[in-house]
């Protein structure tokens, strides 16, 4: 009898104890990985980024020569341009046409509205490998279809892979693979807004202009938050399309930040330099983030 | 004049219509070209003016893949890190999830922010201290190296607390008084009611594990070894790159993704898009 009740507090003492020990556990792998594959090499690779290592042998420190010779550094200061203007490109052409496509898409006189839905999320789905492989062949000078499509129709041949247009041919790639998927967070938002909504904007006489910019947009405003971060975080973070198209070059036109970072890393072996690119990377990106939250005042709001 | 009143809006619709309609071109035309150049001889690819439908029909392209390329070996390679990828991210995902969606725990508030804040940290900026990381683990050259750092995530546990929120907790209380455990209670009563949110996680899971390019890249050293998006990658820019051939792989590494995304496409669109609606 005693002993009965010995286990039986036993068993209840544990019971409560999984109870409160519970949460804990289910949400340790993360903050077990976080910290050995994310904290601890974030601050390692603020250290790497202050020395000089080829890899193996002896790390010499070196301060902050990385960060002033990358200052100097004529490639690096290009593939910062060339990146900069893929998320520009990203932002400011990709998401409009976007939402133009949601926006339509959601509207009542269209028809085969999942036939859009989903010819444009197609894409999505391919690999980047794939994709610019596909859009490799595409570019190619005298038998590739954008330049048999210009001839056709009486336009010069274009050199799609040359300095001057390979950024643009990126970003076609680009406009290829991720248009849809923003188009359909950008539709998801739409078909949040309630429609009385636009009933009242109607009775009160507004034009679909004054509509777009008064009502749909502001009330878009969280979808296009999360949609402009992480088309910029994206961006910004662009390898494959570069380099399958024309190796970063030619004469490193395409050449992204991340491109410059596996070269200088990985082939020239400069391990420390490569960690410098890697922070300036990701403290741009932080800079961005945190002025895409001021912009749309999530700040304010929450 | 006067247009008609009826006139305009219909002007307008076909207007709408061809917008797209151009979109649907520049969105398909890539897929069927490479799935034509998959079915062409070299000297086809390369012929003005093209043909889209190939003339003569060939599957040579298919067969060297196989042969000369061991495609069946990189193709089973991608299939087993995505599908062992895809179960280890579902589970611990959803216990993460589970967690933050139904205990009162203490900072949990401050570990949700770093949760999220960790989705801001570009991987490449990890890349450098990852790879010594894995050389020191002995991680280099093998599956755990490439599975390890991603067996759960920021985004997962987020997709998935969102989803369990709306579970009611009389359905849990209920299990625990019948005496299971915490974790019976998440296994027999949280995950079968979350299971349509799974599956959509399950999909994003296994394609960016089927799509994954640059860490595989890094870690796998030995070419047998090696996933199809690297394998791919290497055919591009070798000396006499073989189109037909790299087409084929290309269409071959897309088909299952495609397909498993139209056999649950409805789910798959409501669950993309998850996090910028309530985020």
């Amino acid at each position: 009898m005693h002993s009965i009740t010995q286990q039986h507090i036993r068993e209840r003492l544990w019971y409560r104890y999984q109870r409160r020990l519970a949460p804990y556990l289910f949400i340790s792998p993360f903050y077990i990985l976080f910290v050995v594959f994310a904290l601890g090499p974030l601050i390692a690779a603020l250290y790497f980024s202050m020395i000089k290592w080829p890899g193996t042998g002896p790390m010499t420190f070196l301060g902050l020569a990385n960060y002033l010779e990358l200052f100097e550094d004529e490639i690096f200061l290009k593939s910062l341009g060339n990146t900069t203007y893929y998320a520009i490109g990203a932002v400011f052409v990709i998401l409009p046409v976007a939402l133009f496509l949601a926006l339509l898409i959601n509207a009542a006189v269209v028809r085969a509205k999942s036939l859009f839905r989903i010819a444009f999320i197609l894409p999505v789905l391919t690999s980047t490998v794939a994709a610019t492989i596909m859009f490799l062949l595409m570019f190619e000078h005298q038998y590739g279809l954008f330049n048999v499509a210009l001839e056709a129709v009486g336009l010069n041949a274009l050199k799609w892979l040359d300095e001057e247009l390979v950024k643009l041919s990126v970003l076609l790639v680009a406009a290829w693979r991720y248009t849809g998927l923003s188009m359909l967070y950008f539709l998801a938002g739409l078909q949040s807004i309630p429609t009385d909504v636009y009933e009242a904007a109607s009775v009160d006489g507004a034009g679909r202009w004054t509509t777009f910019w008064q009502i749909t947009l502001p009330l878009l405003r969280p979808v296009s938050l999360f949609v402009v971060v992480v088309s910029i975080i994206g961006s910004f973070q662009f390898f494959a399309e570069p380099l399958l198209l024309a190796g970063g070059g030619p004469n490193n036109a395409s050449l992204t930040i991340a491109n410059y970072l596996y070269r200088v890393g990985f082939s020239y072996l400069r391990m420390g330099y490569a960690s410098a690119v890697g922070y300036i990377l990701a403290v741009i990106i932080f800079i961005l983030t945190l002025l895409q939250l001021k912009f749309f005042g999530a700040f304010g709001r929450s | 004049m006067r247009t008609s009143p009826k006139l305009w809006p219909r002007i307008e619709a076909v207007a709408a219509h061809l917008f797209l309609a151009g979109a649907l071109l520049y969105m398909s035309i890539p897929f069927l070209w490479m799935i034509g150049a998959s079915l062409k001889k070299q000297s086809e690819i390369f012929r003005n003016p093209p043909t889209f439908i190939p003339d003569e029909l060939v599957f040579g392209n298919y067969v060297n893949l196989f042969v000369e390329f061991d495609f069946l070996r990189h193709f089973l390679n991608s299939t087993f890190l995505a599908v062992v990828h895809t179960l280890l991210y579902l589970f611990f995902c959803s216990l993460a999830g589970y967690a933050f969606a139904k205990y009162e725990f203490r900072l949990k508030n401050l570990l949700f922010l770093l949760l999220l804040g960790s989705m801001m940290v570009p991987g490449y900026t990890l890349f450098v201290p990852l790879f010594v990381l894995a050389i020191r683990l002995k991680l280099v050259d093998s599956y755990i190296g490439v599975l390890l750092p991603g067996i759960v995530g920021a985004f997962g546990i987020f997709f998935m607390k969102q989803n369990m929120e709306s579970i009611p907790d009389e359905l849990l209380d209920a299990a625990r008084i019948d005496g299971t455990t915490e974790f019976g209670a998440f296994w027999r009563v949280a995950r079968p009611l979350a299971a349509p949110a799974m599956a959509v996680l399950a999909v994003l899971a296994f394609l960016n594990s089927w799509n994954d390019f640059v860490w595989p890249l890094v870690i796998l050293r030995t070419r047998e070894l090696q996933t199809l998006p690297v394998i791919l990658a290497g055919m591009v820019g070798t000396y006499r790159m073989e189109y037909g051939i790299v087409m084929a792989g290309s269409f071959l590494s897309a088909l299952p993704v495609l397909i498993l995304f139209t056999s649950m496409q409805r789910n798959f669109m409501q669950g993309l898009t998850v996090g910028a609606l309530r985020g």
